[in-house]
């Protein structure tokens, strides 16, 4: 366009002199990394007239003025260069003022200083995270950040990390992060995302930061960005790895099978209703063998346990069967990828390919991914550039029941199946195997176990029939033109979308275990979501005076998000190996819908700063969500941010041991629409579809409510940024507060009405803690450096304002003053020392408490809370040579976790035929009265039910990485055209102290279990090659 | 440039408007339908009652709460003939520590599932009259509703207070009779002499409606003036008006006559029998219900639970000539030697695990009769009625000789077990639970002689009821609270009025 121009001057203008119009061309870049510069100011000296760097550090000037001789390039803690005007491209070093180490950050629509920066940002860099052997970007954010908080519930390869930034802001509504990837909200699946083609993962936690989000960054905003061409030539680099893995912690321990008869024994013996202990006695040791469906001491011992209680002499079991380890195996890692980058003088490209095979500790379970990813970036004219980032992702999971209190839930399966149930068939009087015509062993599916035994099923030998498998197909798109309209005037528009299509294929064999009798099952489920972002940006960027930097920003963005459900279920196949639909005979089920959300949003911005010491920033944005009735609909969020960079002032210029210094603080309200997944149009009265018998139907079943409008998040963050001792020793500590209102509540109602909720915008909540990161150098030589990296998050939580006193809702009540996390649950008050019940607390009307044995006149309590006092990572490296050694701790203190998982290892005896922890041993018996366990009984006394029985510290700390690497010594490289050569070893979840041993400690933030695949500890072993 | 700059606008222009778009923002889901479109037609209205009767018989609490069908269950085991096993599912009820405990998660679903039919009711009566359609069309469907909100209030009247003779003044249940909306707040508990009067008032407000009404005999869900008669009935019985009962009764019972002995046998799982007046059927792909049989059915291999295994007492109250007695059975399964089986419910279809579900049928309403005059003093009718049944089921008549209430109150146990009147006949009576363990006369465990697959013989100890006292170790006793179903926690945390 601008050689256009040239021409039509020169056709009107034959008078000009287009000689002195010279274009400047050139790169800045930093002289300690080498990294490429954006955002740096080239001005003619002595005017305003200048240009910025792009993000490549690249830029181009139009000098029109003969006179001018200089350009001035400045940029934010850099030294200022002048270099003479010349045509020839110019690159420009810039060294660093000797007082900081700056480094840029992705924040909403833009890149920041962070060091100047007014908001709160985090960012982590790939290097930290190809680190982590984890399969799922989001499970390696844990300890690298402050404020962040990262629970790895469930080790099922592929599974996603539950991620909370500063604390829950919302008590239903949807306290998930907000995803971008590459500048756009991210609609696809996490797991699809490569970590290896991660540039960097920014973490943004405040208004300043996030508000330009505004409807969908209360929760915080993880932005992550992929890979660029950067370095002229092509670079080839490859990465293999190979590993290991294994459950992290051990599960509870469990009786063996002589205390498990003797035990049961007792229970059938307590539980006796006659009221003759000879008569009672008798009958439990004739009754023991028949309720738990065999006897393991053979027949030699027709009733193994006396009436005295005790085993008979001479009784041994013939056989000891470990379910839990038979479920289980070494899981095997296999890792590789490959990728191309480079620049030329107009392109840059990123080009990569990935391979992944994380195989699960549970039989049946694992991850395979395949990615491709491709990101190019034009300058298409001088005025305009385009960019493309096309990836594609296809995964295959086995993914079997976890995470559910279904009987087939691989990992309670084994660990609920006592010792005396053989695996394989058994002779009753020998022990020895039952062996079939070709002398192999035969699986037992054990029709003769007690119900709690799961009879007619063998997991063990059907999770290798059965299937529970994840197809996921993900495609997403980056698409933006950047036109430059006038000097720093430029229009940006892109294009973006996700489209995730999963298809899950559960099939349970026609033969063997659950659904033999039933001929098999199938169910094949598709869910294909579609989301778009389409945004238009103008942006402005100008340095006034020299000292008067502008960066002004206005927009338009519309989002929308489609999904599509489709399941149908079959039974009853004709013949074995068949396990589609089509092979099924019966249709049990074939249900679909479709479920849209859009978003329409106008955004703005502008950022001014004053000689690199001032810095302000400001945001406005107003979102029309398809979530809330017409009039209620939209919503204005806000933010305003300040700071000054104080070592840039003249009196602290020459203070030789501070090197940074920026003090900030920002303010702002951010939206939360997200009722949750399912609920789009809460507004609406609404009559769910069913059908009865072949007729249609249709029927109320949630009452709606269309007051209902944006939940709002006021953040108000403090914060400062220091460097000390020629950067030796850095970090930043800040507070914050955030407060919601409006929350987005589901209200519990009297479900007399027809409704047990209504969601409202009721009450408020607030957030406040502090953060604090640092960073040191203990040592550093030429040789040898040793760096500490630490970060810790404390904050509290505490509802404000409520419509009623007190809403109690499960496990939790709300009250004013009280935090959500609070577990408000029934009181343990021991062991009946005289009769060996239960006995919880209970107050009277006049709060006077005394203790019951019936569960359901206890009454509940606030007894602590699930938030940790604090949180974080603690990571060391040392560098010595080539050789690089790095380990990461993440640690939780204080808290607390209701362990349900626990329980089911806990009954009294009313689940004969499930395994009993050991602490169970410690029951109350006459002789043993001071007990925490009750008096067993098969009559269900409720003792399991929740209570702070069961609650337990949640604290933890966990060597969740280790990582030892060495660099070939270049000289032996050269030899082999190798650009870089690194061999590494890597550890994931090595080593974990915690307390309440059994229980994985990493649960969920709000301090509950449900029957989760455990944390899985890996060891591989890899090497890079750059060519 | 100015070009360039122009399409520049143009795109950006364009872009808002595509998002300005009036609809962009509003979203409509595919699963579900606005109120007013539902009430604008009564073939819409229509859709209520289909909608609202699928969500109370199939929706899923838990595995052991498949719909309204369960409170059905539920009763039987808190009663005196079935033995339930150890078995996921009725055991905590049969014990007597569930449904007391406001927290249990059946007590608050059986709360849910009628309290949600209830206002799903509510909103057809109150809105119906305002649809367009057939006059007559829209009077059957305002009749069906009227009749399915009494038959939850009269299942609500049945288990949470002890009969009107009791205390006619006792709070029972909260009684709701328009629809609910955001503001809705809670209501009080209505005595048990009001809610019963609700019920009566709500089914003679539908039997006008439903005079000339006939459905289509395949769908014996839907309720026609027989099924309205036959809750009149109940209703009549349970509130202590013998003389209303037995008109109603008879009405009930016209036109499906007593089955016969072969087909007492069939399973209880097939709509087609001539004398269920009303019904739930299932099919492959709407089976939800049918998972009830898996505790209800002990033979079928497919079934999950076997829990309704029979009390071996109960045997013994039968003639050996009488049909249900086929029905007995020890069981041979090696984990379940030892128990009795009654196997009167077993799934029509195994494979597809479906069976359909009984909830009226022409015995019962016999049985009504009888009982009414019998406590009305009216001897002779009593008679008649009972030996009706009698005689269809091949047992020897009643020919006088013990107190004749009794003797029907024990025909009811007989002919209606594992139909769900068990606890409601112990609560409206004032009776009490009978639970013996069985043991030989000399107080040691009773041996049975049990045939194996092989054809030989095994002597195992026959089982029978497993829990003989409340959970505080008292005796059964009657008016006890332990048989009345607590109100939920949620209830009671939520709906300040609830005691008001």
């Amino acid at each position: 366009m601008l050689q256009r121009l040239l021409i039509l001057l020169l056709l009107l203008g034959p008078l000009a002199v287009f000689a002195q119009t010279r274009t400047v061309t050139g790169s800045i870049h930093s002289a300690k990394d080498k990294e490429p510069l954006p955002g740096a100011s080239i001005v003619i000296k002595g005017t305003t007239k200048g240009a910025v760097s792009g993000p490549d550090g690249n830029f181009k000037l139009e000098v029109t003025d003969p006179a001018a001789t200089t350009l001035v390039i400045r940029f934010i803690g850099m030294q200022p260069q002048e270099v003479p005007i010349s045509t020839t491209p110019v690159n420009i070093v810039l060294q660093s003022a000797g007082k900081d180490i700056d480094e840029i950050v992705i924040v909403a629509y833009g890149t920041a200083k962070k060091n100047s920066y007014t908001g709160s940002v985090a960012q982590i860099k790939g290097d930290e995270l190809v680190n982590r052997q984890v399969s799922n970007v989001s499970k390696a954010l844990q300890g690298l950040a402050a404020g962040v908080q990262s629970a790895s519930s469930s080790g099922q390869p592929g599974s996603e990390a539950t991620i909370r930034i500063r604390g829950v802001g919302s008590i239903n509504a949807s306290a998930d992060p907000l995803y971008v990837v590459d500048g756009v909200p991210y609609g696809g699946t996490i797991s699809s995302i490569n970590p290896y083609d991660i540039e960097s993962v920014s973490v943004l936690k405040d208004a300043a930061s996030s508000a330009l989000y505004g409807s969908r960054g209360a929760n915080g905003v993880i932005i992550i960005t992929t890979k660029k061409g950067k370095k002229q030539g092509n670079n080839i680099d490859v990465r293999v790895s190979q590993g290991f893995s294994k459950r992290a912690v051990k599960d509870y321990e469990t009786v063996n099978i002589d205390q498990y008869f003797q035990m049961y024994w007792q229970a059938l013996r307590n539980a006796d209703q006659s009221g003759d202990p000879t008569i009672a006695a008798q009958q439990a040791s004739g009754n023991l063998v028949n309720e738990l469906g065999i006897n393991p001491y053979g027949n030699a011992y027709p009733e193994p346990v006396g009436v005295d209680g005790k085993l008979k002499a001479g009784a041994r079991a013939l056989w000891n069967d470990n379910w839990d380890k038979a479920m289980q195996r070494t899981g095997h890692r296999t890792e590789a990828d490959l990728s191309i980058s480079g620049a030329t003088e107009k392109t840059r490209y990123f080009i990569s390919g990935g391979y992944l095979d994380d195989q699960g500790i549970y039989l049946g379970s694992g991850f395979k991914r395949y990615n491709v990813r491709s990101n190019v970036d034009i300058d298409a004219k001088k005025w305009l550039k385009i960019g493309l980032n096309l990836s594609g992702t296809h995964s295959d999971q086995d993914a079997p029941p976890s995470e559910d209190s279904r009987s087939d839930n691989y990992v309670n399966y084994g660990r609920l199946m006592p010792d005396f149930y053989p695996i394989y068939q058994r002779d009753p009087n020998t022990g020895a195997y039952v062996l079939d015509a070709k002398g192999n062993k035969i699986f037992d599916y054990g029709d003769y176990r007690a119900s709690a035994g799961n009879p007619n099923t063998n997991l063990v030998q059907t999770s290798g029939i059965d299937k529970h498998n994840v197809l996921q197909d993900d495609i997403s798109a980056r698409v933006y033109g950047e036109a430059t309209i006038w000097r720093g005037l430029k229009f940006k528009s892109s294009y973006n979308a996700d489209y995730a299509a999963r298809q899950t294929h559960d099939y349970t064999n026609p033969t063997l275990g659950f659904d033999a009798e039933v001929g098999g099952t199938v169910d094949r489920a598709n869910y294909r979501t579609f989301s778009w972002t389409f945004n238009n940006i103008l942006t402005y960027e100008q340095i006034f005076n020299e000292k008067h930097h502008l960066n002004l920003l206005a927009g338009q963005e519309a989002y929308k998000y489609t999904t599509t459900f489709i399941d149908g279920q079959r039974s009853g196949f004709s013949l074995p190996g068949l396990d589609e639909l089509s092979a099924a005979s019966l249709i049990k089920d074939l249900q679909g819908y479709t479920d849209t959300y859009s978003l329409s949003s106008y955004l703005g911005r502008a950022e001014y700063d004053y000689d690199g010491k001032y810095f302000l920033s400001g945001s406005l944005r107003t979102d029309g969500s398809s979530r809330f009735a017409p009039d209620r609909r939209w919503g204005t969020f806000w933010s305003v941010g300040g700071s000054w960079k104080a070592t840039q002032e003249a009196f602290l210029k020459d203070v030789s041991w501070l090197n940074l210094l920026t003090l900030r603080a920002s303010y702002g309200g951010q939206g939360n629409d997200n009722l949750g997944t399912s609920a789009y149009y809460n507004y609406l009265p609404l009559f769910d579809v069913n059908s009865n018998l072949g007729a249609g139907g249709t029927f109320r079943r949630k009452i709606y409510n269309p007051q209902l409008k944006w939940e709002t998040n006021l953040n108000l963050n403090v914060g400062v940024d220091f460097g000390l001792f020629a950067n030796r020793l850095g970090g930043s500590v800040e507070f914050f507060e955030r407060k919601s209102k409006d929350l987005l509540f589901s209200l519990p109602k009297a479900p007399s009405t027809g409704y047990s909720a209504l969601d409202a915008n009721i009450g408020a909540l607030k957030n406040t803690g502090v953060e604090v990161t640092l960073r040191g150098v203990p040592v550093k030589t030429k040789d040898f450096s040793w760096v500490v990296d630490l970060n810790m998050t404390h904050y509290t939580n505490k509802v404000t304002e409520l419509p009623q006193k007190e809403i109690i809702s499960g496990t939790k009540k709300l009250m004013v003053g009280k935090s959500i996390y609070d577990f408000y649950i029934r009181q343990w008050a021991g062991v009946d020392k005289e009769t060996g019940a239960p006995l919880w607390y209970t107050s009277n009307a006049s709060g006077v408490k005394g203790t019951t044995s019936n569960y359901s006149l206890a009454s509940q309590y606030y007894s602590g809370s699930a938030l940790p006092d604090v949180y974080g990572g603690f990571t060391n490296t040392f560098n010595y040579k080539g050789f690089s050694f790095s380990f990461l701790v993440v640690y939780s203190i204080g808290g607390k976790v209701l362990d349900q998982d626990y329980t089911l290892l806990m009954s009294s005896g009313n689940a004969g035929g499930r395994a009993w922890s050991a602490e169970m041993l410690n029951a109350w018996t006459p002789e043993n009265k001071n007990t925490d366990v009750p008096k067993l009984t098969t009559i269900n006394n409720s003792w399991t039910s929740t209570s702070t029985r069961f609650l337990y510290d949640a604290s933890y700390a966990r060597l969740k990485s280790i990582n030892l690497s060495y660099n070939l010594p270049k000289s032996l490289l050269d030899k082999a055209h190798l650009n870089n050569v690194l061999v590494y070893l890597q550890g994931e979840n090595v080593f974990t102290l915690y307390n309440h041993k059994g229980m994985d400690p990493e649960q969920t933030v709000g301090g509950t279990t449900y029957f989760r695949y455990p944390a899985v500890q890996s060891i591989s072993a890899g090497i890079n090659l750059s060519f | 440039m100015k070009k360039y700059r122009l399409i520049l606008l143009t795109i950006f222009a364009t872009a808002i408007l595509v998002a300005c778009k009036k609809d962009f923002l509003d979203t409509k889901p595919t699963n579900a339908v606005p109120e007013d479109q539902v009430f604008s037609t009564a073939d819409n209205v229509e859709t209520v009652i289909n909608g609202t009767w699928s969500y109370m018989f199939e929706e899923f609490f838990t595995y052991a709460v498949p719909g309204y069908k369960s409170i059905h269950l539920t009763s039987d085991a808190m009663g005196n003939d079935v033995a339930i096993t150890s078995k996921y599912g009725l055991r905590d009820a049969y014990t007597f520590t569930e449904m007391v405990d406001p927290t249990k998660n059946r007590v608050g679903a059986f709360w849910t599932i009628l309290y949600k039919v209830i206002d799903n009711c509510n909103n057809i009566i109150a809105k119906v009259d305002n649809a367009t359609g057939d006059a007559n069309k829209k009077a059957y469907l305002k009749g069906q509703a009227y009749a399915l909100r009494a038959n939850c209030y009269l299942t609500l009247a049945s288990f949470y207070q002890f009969g009107v003779s009791v205390n006619p003044g006792a709070k029972a249940v909260p009684i709701y009779t328009e629809p609910s909306g955001p503001a809705t707040q809670g209501k009080p508990r209505a005595t048990i002499t009001q809610v019963y009067q609700q019920v009566i008032d709500d089914l003679l407000k539908a039997e006008p409606l439903l005079q000339n009404y006939q459905r289509n005999a395949t769908q014996k869900w839907r309720i026609d003036l027989n099924v309205v008669e036959g809750l009149l009935a109940r209703a009549y019985l349970y509130s202590g008006q013998y003389s209303l009962a037995p008109a109603k009764a008879v009405a009930a019972r016209n036109g499906y006559p007593l089955m016969s002995g072969d087909d007492y046998n069939k399973g209880f799982n097939d709509i087609s029998n001539a004398e269920w007046i009303w019904g739930h059927a299932q099919t492959p792909n709407q089976s939800n219900a049918s998972y009830n049989f898996n505790f209800l059915d002990v033979s079928s291999p497919v079934s999950y639970y076997y829990s309704f295994m029979a009390d071996p007492y109960f045997k013994s109250h039968f003639d050996n000539s009488d049909v249900r007695t086929r029905l007995f059975d020890w069981d041979t399964l090696p984990s379940q030697e030892g128990f009795l089986r009654y196997k009167k419910f077993r799934f029509r279809d195994p494979g597809a695990m479906v069976g359909d579900l009984v909830l009226m049928r022409s015995a019962e309403m016999y049985l009504v009769e009888a009982e009414a005059y019998a406590r009305s003093s009216n001897t002779g009718k009593a008679i008649t009625a009972l030996n009706t049944l009698r005689v269809a089921r091949n047992a020897a008549p009643y020919a006088g000789g013990g107190n004749l209430v009794d003797t029907i109150m024990l025909e009811r146990r007989k002919e209606l077990w594992g139909e769900g009147f068990s606890l409601s006949d112990i609560i409206r009576t004032g009776g009490t639970v009978v639970r013996k363990a069985f043991l030989s006369y000399q107080n040691t465990d009773s041996l049975i002689s049990v045939p194996r697959a092989d054809g030989t013989f095994k002597v195992v100890k026959a089982r029978g009821h497993r829990t003989l006292k409340f959970p505080d170790k008292s005796a059964f006793q009657p008016n006890s609270p332990y048989y009345l179903f607590a109100i939920p926690v949620t209830e009671q945390q939520n709906n300040p009025n609830l005691n008001n």
